[in-house]
């Protein structure tokens, strides 16, 4: 399983990742999940035992129907257990189960299975017994079944298992044709094996309708119905982390934005196109091919990979656009070798110009307006604007800073922790008391996630409060911005193009409240917690836009957008 | 070559004799004086050369905003274009003649402001104004010799009265005025169409630098919902984004013989305008909204 740290240059997001919140509470969901899993696999293998030797009551003591309540509940639990995390689960767990089917272990199939189980019970029994007599075992098995569960199972249940059934006897038929042939053993379970995948996606379009019914209620809330991505990501990560296409690099880089261990427009950015070189590098051109043709096509894939685990921030937008523009450019009569290497030098350029030196003259330009016995309001964490107050304490100037944080993700925590071992005064206080401390304040910096052609600015959930708050006293905001995130879009509110994080990252309780009904908000109808992770700040609240070309009014972005050389 | 004291003296001369010349010209005119009289032989020496003018000019008993932008938009179009195929001798004169260009076209933009400032006088109107402007006279003396009747009221502006000044020159071309007191801005404001005034500098974030009171005046202004109208040449448009009063640089506000001294206790010349409380710009690109000028610093700059 991936570590956050390990191959994604660990310089480079250590200076300018919020790489923040609470690594070790996730890393325990995601414990508690694999055990959890394991519970039911255990459950499971339990069931196939009884079931193999055809015994009503399991070597547990519990019989059929209780032990399916059970597995079940131990399902529920997964699915309940947030989303989030089990999509991270999965993709990292993926590949592993892809090498151990690869390898022929029924231990990976088991686990591959354990999402379908009704199905795969069926399945796993007719691959267990030896292959000659697997029809007729099927047939008094399917005969088992439906009198046993007749009864009990739903109008819709009985269809998507029907369905298993027959695609369990296809198999079975195709087992016995494969016997009659015992050379080509290792390629029939080879096909097996393919199957077994086709399966796990045919399956797919069987378990919607159980999940229907296992999980009636929709927590949504209905104005930002286009932005959940729940069912849908999951799906498309079960596909994509299947893919050999996809770059490991991609797939780790996947898990970690889904995870929100790299965090912050610039971190992502920059992990993003360290991802990217490496792709460069191990990147071999298929025979007859041109090969910036084919990288083009096989990145399509992995950022659509990307993309699925959280969707790309402006920054990555613009800077993948740099690229391949640039792999359209190139000369095709170089040899590969010379194309990756100038394809790595123009990565690195880009780094160098557009976040390093551009957060260089940024700098410079913010400590012109810093000046002795300022009092700088800051929000949340941006690696910008670290850099600007360092430098500024570098230049042996006298502030004070005042950190406003705001939970879930409580980024400013890291930012006292820079700030406070740059040994720079701070004061550290939560969303709500920002008007309190206003009046103190003489002047407000704040990063940006993106900068809009309207002039509006696109930043962390909070930041339009911070600004309004602001303005209302007449404080100077100045919003501090490389211009590789500016973008075209126009955009006048946080409904429409926005990202919906983990709910449950809204409703912690606290740990001395035992019985909070946000607890369990999923069982109840009235409750939606919606955990948004953008917002859009009027220009009217900002003062100046500080970018490395110019200090400018943020009526003057679309100016530099069309000054600035794209396409 | 040119000393130190016949640079201020030339400088101190045109401003002196010729009363229609503002700080801004005046300062391109000493700089290419400089240039003509150079005579190191080498693109540096006069470069160099340039720089102390510059800091000569500035330390002058004359607000320096106008200076300052004056010689940033000159250096940026006559010494930055410079080519290195020239030889000494041919580069300066392309230099002077795209000085002479330039100071051409500044001569012409305050007639092109005035045609434009002139629509917006109609007749009756009661026009407010401040201190002495070059370009709001024009503009007030070409409206009136299109037979419009206006009214116009001008602050006295302490503490160098130029207010009184202005109203002398009015009175000088028929044109009916009445001087007001400075505290009095807000009791006129109700019985004034719109306020048009001159600007030292044009700012970044499209607002002004101008003699103190402008800021009270606009503030007032807005409260009272009239027009706020800024005639300016763009030669005033400066590199420089103010976030507040505060913000603005002391050699703006104070002049070189108070600089030295406590600040905190010295009456400051200029104010800060912000964009929001400026209606329209008038100046030889035309009529621009206050976001328009940044548009148009950008272009000149970068």
């Amino acid at each position: 399983m991936a570590d956050p740290s390990t191959t994604v240059d660990a310089s480079l997001v250590e200076d300018a990742a919020t790489a923040v919140p609470q690594p070790i509470s996730e890393l325990e969901s995601l414990r508690l999940l694999v055990q959890q899993q394991a519970a039911a696999l255990d459950t499971f293998v339990k069931n196939q035992q009884s079931v193999n030797r055809g015994k009503k009551v399991g070597a547990d003591g519990l019989t059929k129907k209780e032990r399916r309540a059970l597995k079940a509940g131990a399902e529920k639990n997964v699915e309940i257990s947030n989303a989030k995390t089990n999509t991270i689960d999965e993709s990292l767990n993926q590949p592993k189960n892809n090498v151990a089917v690869n390898s022929k272990s029924s231990k990976g199939k088991l686990q591959n299975d354990s999402s379908t189980p009704i199905k795969s019970q069926v399945k796993n029994h007719t691959e267990s017994p030896p292959k000659a007599d697997t029809q007729k075992s099927q047939k008094t098995l399917d005969a088992k079944i439906k009198e046993n569960e007749k009864e009990t199972l739903s109008k819709a249940e009985i269809k998507a298992q029907r369905r298993a059934v027959q695609e369990a006897q296809r198999q079975a038929k195709a087992n016995q044709k494969l016997v009659v042939t015992p050379n080509n053993n290792n390629q029939a379970t080879k096909e097996n094996i393919k199957q077994n995948e086709q399966n796990i996606k045919l399956g797919k379009k069987v378990s919607p309708k159980i999940d229907l019914i296992k999980s009636p209620i929709k927590h949504r809330v209905q104005l930002f119905n286009h932005l959940y991505v729940g069912d849908f990501q999951e799906q498309n990560l079960k596909r994509y982390t299947l893919n050999k296409d996809i770059h490991p690099a991609f797939l780790q880089l996947g898990a970690q934005y889904l995870s929100r261990s790299i965090l912050g427009s610039n971190a992502r950015c920059l992990a993003m196109l360290s991802a990217l070189k490496t792709l460069t590098n191990d990147f071999r051109t298929p025979p007859k091919q041109e090969f910036c043709r084919s990288l083009e096509s096989t990145l399509k894939a992995s950022i659509t990979h990307l993309n699925t685990c959280r969707p790309l921030a402006v920054s990555m937008t613009n800077a993948l656009r740099q690229f391949k523009l640039l792999l359209t450019q190139i000369d095709t009569n170089l040899s590969d070798n010379e194309k990756r290497s100038l394809l790595q030098e123009r990565i690195d350029k880009y780094i160098q110009e557009e976040i390093e030196k551009a957060g260089e003259a940024i700098s410079n330009e913010v400590n012109k307006k810093i000046s002795d016995n300022d009092i700088i309001l800051i929000y949340g964490y941006s690696s910008l604007i670290l850099r600007i107050l360092v430098d500024a304490q570098k230049a042996g100037k006298k502030f004070r800073v005042v950190i406003v944080d705001a939970r879930p993700l409580l980024e400013g925590r890291e930012m006292l922790r820079r700030l406070v071992c740059a040994n720079i005064e701070c004061s550290y206080l939560l969303i709500n008391a920002v008007s309190f401390v206003m009046s103190r304040v003489t002047k407000v910096l704040l990063g940006a996630h993106a900068l809009l052609a309207n002039g509006y600015v696109m930043s962390r959930t909070g930041t339009a409060q911070v600004a309004l708050v602001a303005n209302s006293f007449k404080k100077p905001v100045l919003v501090c911005c490389e211009t590789y995130k500016f973008c075209e879009r126009v955009q006048t509110d946080s409904f429409v193009y926005n990202e919906i994080a983990d709910p449950d990252k809204v409703v912690t309780v606290d740990a001395s409240e035992k019985s909070s009904y946000l607890l369990n908000w999923r069982d109840n109808n009235y409750l939606t917690p919606l955990n948004l992770m953008y917002d859009v700040t009027p220009s009217d609240f900002v003062t100046a836009v500080v970018t490395e070309i110019a200090v400018l009014p943020c009526t003057s972005v679309p100016v530099i957008l069309r000054i600035r050389p794209v396409e | 070559m040119l000393n130190e004291t016949d640079i201020k003296s030339y400088f101190l001369n045109i401003l002196n004799e010729e009363n229609d010349v503002s700080a801004g010209v005046a300062a391109i005119r000493t700089l290419m004086k400089i240039i003509k009289y150079h005579d190191s032989g080498t693109i540096q020496g006069l470069l160099e050369d340039l720089k102390l003018g510059m800091e000569i000019m500035k330390n002058t008993n004359y607000p320096s905003a106008a200076i300052t932008s004056g010689c940033g938009l000159f250096r940026r179009f006559i010494t930055l274009a410079i080519k290195d195929t020239y030889t000494f001798a041919e580069c300066q004169n392309v230099m002077l003649d795209r000085g002479n260009l330039f100071l051409n076209k500044l001569n012409a933009s305050r007639n092109k402001i005035k045609k434009l400032a002139c629509q917006f006088i109609v007749d009756g109107s009661r026009i407010l104004t401040h201190s002495r402007s070059r370009v709001v006279l024009h503009a007030l003396k070409e409206a009136a010799e299109q037979n419009r009747y206006f009214e116009v009221f001008v602050t006295k502006s302490a503490p160098d009265d130029s207010g009184e000044r202005m109203y002398n020159d009015l009175r000088e071309l028929k044109i009916p005025c009445t001087l007001i007191m400075d505290a009095a801005i807000g009791y006129i404001m109700e019985s004034v169409d719109f306020v048009m005034v001159g600007a030292e500098a044009v700012v970044e974030s499209g607002g002004i630098v101008n003699k103190i009171g402008s800021y009270t005046m606009a503030l007032s202004a807005k409260a009272m919902n009239k027009p706020f109208y800024v005639l300016t040449e763009s030669v005033k448009f400066s590199r420089l984004f103010p976030l507040n009063q505060s913000d603005l640089p002391d050699e703006y506000k104070y002049l070189p013989t108070a600089r030295s001294g406590d600040l905190s206790k010295e009456d400051p010349l200029v104010d800060y305008t912000p964009p929001s409380y400026i209606t329209l710009l008038f100046t030889d690109l035309g009529i621009l909204t206050p976001s328009a000028v940044s548009d148009e610093l950008i272009k000149l700059y970068l």
